[in-house]
């Protein structure tokens, strides 16, 4: 399953019944350890191409392979994902953040099992390792936008996924709390080898994290190395006007 | 002397059996409020009894088996409802809506041509401790066993499609079986609550105990426990009223239900005003 990429997407597009193109073209290869850096601006298709890879949406057009299967919901276990809308909670949901990165552990425990000591001590272990372990207790429609952000990743993560796929996970959240958090998918793309696909706005930071960088407005603008990314060229075709590029010095 | 004669009718078979078909039912709809209640479709009671209204209606009109008439009734609107909750051409308060106006204009329709059905309509439509007998309550517990495993069983599934359907889907767990299970399950509810409830009241025990325990509690394994709670006080108190004030059941339950949730609420209130003079 190493040897060939975890996500193969061939000429993908999605036309919508009423004629209009979501998205087309789309070719891209990624493969193990890989840490994309998606950008575009809002509507541009990036939540759409994120759900095309998780068989939420079908392409019109093209094929898309995860893990070398084209059924892509045999191997939806091996990915974490976190919306866009994760962070927009209802104070009143009766989750913790226990129970909430447990949930997490759904895929893996499987259909007719109830949840075993080890997952328990999965959970406790992804707690702890997020920083969010005192927070347990705690409902998570009353946590803040940073720590709410940590707890929806280590719900994304609780499953071991091999792809992690983060839809503008850090919108609504402080400087200081995105630092944190790129610091930490830096950590895992890097030191336990997870494949990342970042969707974001923060085009400074993630440029800096990502090995690989794909624009997409509708259809494909650019899909190469980093080093290779001509950060004002490359924006202002996407973008359609030149975009300036704004370091908050967020990133070390 | 008043207390007197509540204890004697309290003593009474038809009493008894009401307050054991009541906790049974109880305890099952409010489980099942939890996940109608956090998936924001409160209103498929509404749609789920009225469908079994008409049903009904239908039964009495043909004269076969009213009550199975409208267990199929329900279990097919339930079927349609969210089949037209899932349907991004009509809004869901809309679908439930349509099947809503379906069941109560076919039953009204048919009762008017039958110009009665030969049964006490008000103790359908409001539900009357009368009208239990041990059938029912056998039935009730059979339809409670059968639906509290089929949850046990897809627990962690259902939980997970409460939590975030979207989510849920994205980690490969197939949504739409366990909507349409959910919506079928809470129509074999209305349909075992109708003797005790009545048709017109029943969604409020598949909103009021979620709604209240939600309120109040810190996670979902609290509110697992609270919600059957707060459904059993509120069937308990609401049949006593009953009993007391010689009143439909379907309507004291209800208030009842409404009077906690209010006190909740208040209860709230009070406290967030003493935290915000601590503050101060």
């Amino acid at each position: 399953m190493e040897d060939r990429p975890i996500v193969e997407l061939h000429d993908v597009g999605v036309k919508y019944p009423n004629g209009v193109t979501a998205l087309e073209g789309i070719t891209i290869d990624i493969n193990s350890k890989d840490l994309i850096a998606l950008i575009g601006p809002n509507g541009a298709g990036k939540s759409t191409l994120l759900k095309i890879i998780l068989g939420l949406i079908k392409p019109t057009s093209g094929s898309v392979k995860l893990f070398g299967c084209s059924d892509l919901s045999k191997n939806l276990k091996y990915v974490g994902y976190v919306p866009q809308s994760a962070l927009v909670r209802d104070p009143n949901l009766p989750f913790n953040v226990y129970e909430t990165v447990m949930i997490g552990r759904t895929p893996v425990v499987g259909l007719f099992h109830g949840t075993k000591a080890e997952d328990k001590q999965k959970v406790e272990e992804t707690l702890k390792l997020f920083g969010i372990y005192e927070l347990k207790d705690r409902k998570i429609g009353q946590l803040s936008g940073g720590q709410s952000q940590r707890v929806f990743l280590a719900k994304a993560m609780v499953s071991e996924p091999k792809l992690l796929l983060l839809d503008e996970p850090t919108s609504g959240v402080d400087a200081a709390s995105k630092k944190e958090f790129y610091n930490i998918l830096e950590r895992l793309n890097k030191e336990r080898g997870i494949t990342v696909i970042l969707s974001s706005h923060d085009i400074s930071v993630i440029t800096k994290i990502a090995n690989r960088v794909l624009c997409v407005n509708k259809s494909q603008f650019f899909c190469g190395e980093n080093e290779d990314f001509s950060a004002d060229a490359e924006l202002h075709k996407v973008y359609g006007h030149p975009v300036e590029i704004v370091d908050h010095h967020d990133h070390p | 002397m008043i207390t007197l004669d509540v204890f004697s009718l309290l003593q009474a078979p038809f009493i008894q059996r009401a307050f054991l078909i009541s906790i049974i039912i109880a305890v099952l709809s409010s489980i099942l409020s939890i996940f109608i209640v956090l998936k924001k479709i409160s209103l498929i009671g509404d749609g789920l009894s009225h469908t079994a209204f008409g049903g009904l209606a239908l039964g009495y009109y043909l004269s076969i088996f009213p009550l199975w008439i409208a267990a199929i009734t329900v279990v097919l609107g339930s079927i349609g409802i969210n089949k037209a909750l899932r349907s991004t051409k009509i809004s869901g308060d809309a679908a439930v809506a349509v099947f809503l106006q379906l069941g109560l204009a076919g039953g009204i329709t048919l009762l008017s041509l039958a110009r009665g059905f030969g049964v006490n309509l008000e103790s359908l439509l409001f539900g009357s401790i009368l009208i239990v007998d041990y059938t029912q309550i056998v039935t009730a517990a059979v339809v409670a066993t059968i639906t509290l495993t089929i949850i046990f069983l897809f627990f962690k599934e259902m939980v997970y499609i409460t939590f975030d359907e979207t989510q849920a889907r994205a980690a490969g767990i197939k949504t739409w079986i366990f909507d349409y299970l959910l919506s079928i399950l809470s129509g074999v509810v209305v349909i075992i609550a109708i003797p005790i409830i009545g048709v017109l009241l029943i969604s409020a025990l598949l909103v009021l105990p979620a709604l209240i325990s939600t309120q109040i509690t810190k996670s979902f394994k609290q509110t697992i426990i609270l919600s059957p709670l707060i459904g059993l006080i509120t069937v308990i108190f609401g049949i006593l009223a009953s009993v007391i004030i010689d009143a439909a059941p379907g309507g004291t339950i209800v208030l009842v239900g409404l009077a906690i949730l209010a006190l909740v609420f208040l209860g709230k209130r009070i406290q967030g005003s003493i935290v915000n003079s601590k503050r101060k």
